[in-house]
């Protein structure tokens, strides 16, 4: 193929395809009256009041608001660390937290948000905290913050010193916005499409992008009273080899989705591929084309930041072998210039980590940090080859969705799902057509091993498929789908590439 | 009970829990053994379980958990299989168990006291899996046709 260079390929005024209509915000009066019914579905909802959560967030020191720790690192060109914990019972959360902060280090904190609250089922989470009570450990993989309601998230919030980010993956995650923003959260992790394609079996896509827009509205609402709300879309999506273009393109879509909403403070995230590579160039390439689209959308009073995330795929049972891959993260996240990275731990494979496992990944990831802090990044000839095809392939898949969409972004990823145009590989959901397979290269790029009906023109579709036959003929085996399964064990099993057995 | 028919086995990941890569390579590896297998997908309830096992006369369950609420979502599992005359059905479960680490006995304790026949962790050899399944079904096999003679 002959790669062309970034500016020869077409200028990505989506608003062509969006019959010059201009971004759809809630309106006040929609969004109010829909407040009344998101806060009834639990007895928990009554206890927010906006008016007084704003003030209360108004209160929270400098120190401790996600977005201006995102523009400060920004402007200095470090990164933040950020682990992930959660668990069932408020006292043990806040131990959790405290510890990740001294011993571990970590820059931003997380609540990670346990599965029935993911799911709704608030019920179900009740019986989980009476059952962690009486087992005396936690029985959730999170922290229900919907039953602990307002006042529980803020004797959280209010016992450690950095910024809490709310970490979940609800298709509907309005009541636990509400209850968490008013619980003195600056942050909020996922979207429409990430918080739904990877995390729910059917619920359509027009609910969860709309259940979105009101989660955005109401963060937008709380920038408009002088608190800024950072948002972040999802970027892995299923963690298990998604190529990049496909989580751009989610991405790209989320942040515009946010900002018609008013949010200001958002960052993009990118799941760790493999390659260093791919990797790199991937990141950079978000962070051009996401500034690129939002302005060509309109905006251009937004902030916008990177996150990185090591490897979200399964990992090696073997810690010291896990603490590699942790580390190896690290590098790449350094090279490719994030803002941010999200860290594992030596337990991923097993289960929810301990608190020391937990720090170990942070501890690991730091000392990566600080001895890479004085190196640049990397530009080579692949780094930049791989730039070059992931913009063009993120331009064919977004300009499709503008044209389904007809002005409507909403209407275009619903329809661009419907047509296949939009798929994520090993997604639960019925809503993706699943067709996409990805598989890597020789050199452990992923690529894509058939396309489904996902837009890319021919010219790529050859390339990716040659780049497949090339690692096929090394490995003498055709390129079948035993490779796939072979890459997704792959790092698992101590490599990269699924090679044969 | 024609004996020649082909053994359908019920697959599915139970409760609120969407992972589901696992899931897909099951369905192929225990197709590719010679069972029909049903999959049920993700977040299956243990009502949808029991109901599929019945329509499709399967001879086994195959239950996976990876999120960590397995206990909670697989308790009362094996009374309400009898309660609906699935008496000798086999329940097989699998994946990541508990919440957070345990020795592999405990883990196996805390799931035969549920009624399950099979305990596997999410790293065991999936050849093993499939070898108990066979083993499990001839032996019933046996049992059965000693019972009719
Ligand atoms: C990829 C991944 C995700 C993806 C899943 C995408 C998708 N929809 O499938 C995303 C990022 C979305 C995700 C989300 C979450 N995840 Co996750 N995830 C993983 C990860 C990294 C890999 C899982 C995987 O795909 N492995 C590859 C497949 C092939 O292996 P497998 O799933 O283990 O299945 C095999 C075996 O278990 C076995 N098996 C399974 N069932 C059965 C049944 C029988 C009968 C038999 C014989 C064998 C068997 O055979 C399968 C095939 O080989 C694991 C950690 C790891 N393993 O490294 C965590 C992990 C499973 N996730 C975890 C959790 C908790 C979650 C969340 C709840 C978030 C959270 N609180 O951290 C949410 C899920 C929300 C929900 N509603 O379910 C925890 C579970 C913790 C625990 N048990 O203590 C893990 C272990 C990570 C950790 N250490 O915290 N996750």
């Amino acid at each position: 193929m002959t790669v062309t260079h970034p500016h020869d390929t077409q200028a990505p005024d989506h608003r062509q395809g969006r019959d010059g209509q201009v971004p759809r915000r809630i309106s006040a009066a929609a969004f109010l009256q829909q407040r009344e019914a998101v806060l009834r579905t639990w007895p928990t909802g009554a206890g927010v009041c906006l008016e007084e959560a704003i003030e209360y967030q108004r209160a929270i020191p400098l120190a401790k608001r996600f977005a201006l720790a995102m523009r400060d690192v920004a402007a200095r060109r470090g990164m933040l660390v950020q682990p992930r914990a959660g668990v069932a019972l408020i006292d043990e959360h806040v131990r959790l937290l405290k510890y990740l902060e001294t011993d571990g280090e970590a820059d931003l904190l997380p609540t990670t948000i346990d599965a029935y609250t993911r799911q709704n089922r608030y019920a179900e989470a009740a019986l989980g905290i009476e059952k962690s009570i009486t087992a005396g450990t936690s029985l959730l993989n999170g922290f229900p913050a919907v039953n602990h309601g307002v006042e529980g998230c803020r004797r959280v919030t209010e016992s450690v010193t950095k910024p809490v980010q709310v970490r979940h993956g609800t298709p509907d995650a309005r009541l636990l916005a509400e209850i968490s923003l008013a619980g003195g959260f600056t942050s909020f992790e996922g979207g429409g499409i990430s918080y739904n394609i990877p995390y729910a079996k059917n619920v359509p896509l027009r609910k969860s992008l709309a259940d979105w827009q009101y989660v955005d509205r109401l963060c937008g609402w709380y920038e408009e009273h002088g608190v800024p709300i950072n948002r972040e879309p999802f970027g892995p999506l299923t963690g298990t080899l998604v190529p990049p273009c496909i989580s751009h393109a989610v991405g790209i879509i989320e942040g515009m989705l946010a900002l018609e909403q008013g949010v200001k403070s958002i960052t993009l995230g990118y799941g760790q591929g493999g390659s260093i590579a791919q990797d790199v160039a991937a990141l950079l390439t978000l962070r051009s084309l996401g500034a690129e689209y939002f302005r060509a959308a309109g905006f251009s009073d937004f902030e916008l930041t990177t996150v990185f995330h090591q490897w979200m795929g399964g990992f090696p049972e073997n810690e010291s072998r896990a603490l590699a891959v942790i580390s190896w993260g690290a590098l790449v996240a350094c090279l490719a210039g994030a803002d941010k990275i999200l860290v594992k731990t030596p337990h991923e494979a097993m289960g929810v980590p301990s608190k020391e496992a937990n720090a170990q990944g942070l501890r690991a990831t730091r000392q990566i940090i600080n001895m890479m802090a004085d190196q640049g990044g990397l530009a080579t000839d692949a780094v930049e080859r791989e730039r070059v095809i992931l913009e063009r392939e993120v331009r064919c898949l977004l300009g499709r969705v503008w044209e389904l969409g007809r002005g409507d972004v909403c209407e275009g990823v619903a329809a661009a799902f419907e047509a296949g145009a939009l798929d994520v590989p090993f997604a639960p959901s019925g809503q993706c057509r699943g067709k996409l397979l990805p598989m890597r290269d020789h050199e452990g790029c992923i690529r894509i091993f058939s396309p489904g009906l996902v837009p890319l023109d021919h010219e790529l579709l050859a390339w990716h498929r040659e780049r497949l036959e090339e690692r096929a003929r090394a490995e003498g085996r055709r390129v079948s789908f035993q490779m796939v399964t072979d890459d997704i064990y792959a790092i698992s099993k101590g490599r990269l590439v699924g090679r044969p057995r | 009970m024609k004996t020649t028919q082909t053994p359908v086995v019920v697959l599915g990941v139970i409760g609120s829990d969407c992972h589901c890569v696992g899931n897909q390579i099951l369905d192929a590896f225990f197709s590719e053994r010679g069972y029909r297998v049903v999959n049920l997908g993700v977040m299956v309830s243990q009502e949808e379980f029991i109901h599929a096992a019945i329509e499709s006369a399967a001879v086994a369950i195959l239950v996976s958990s990876l999120y960590g609420h397995a206990e909670i979502d697989c308790t009362g599992f094996r009374q309400r299989c009898r309660e609906r005359g699935l008496d000798d059905i086999l329940l097989y479960i699998g994946g990541n168990l508990v919440v957070g680490k345990l020795p592999r006995a405990a883990i196996e304790q805390k799931f035969a006291a549920l009624g399950f026949d099979r305990v596997f962790l999410a790293g065991d050899d999936l050849e093993i899996a499939a070898e108990c399944l066979k083993s499990d079904l001839a032996r019933r096999a046996r049992r059965e046709r000693r019972r009719i003679a």
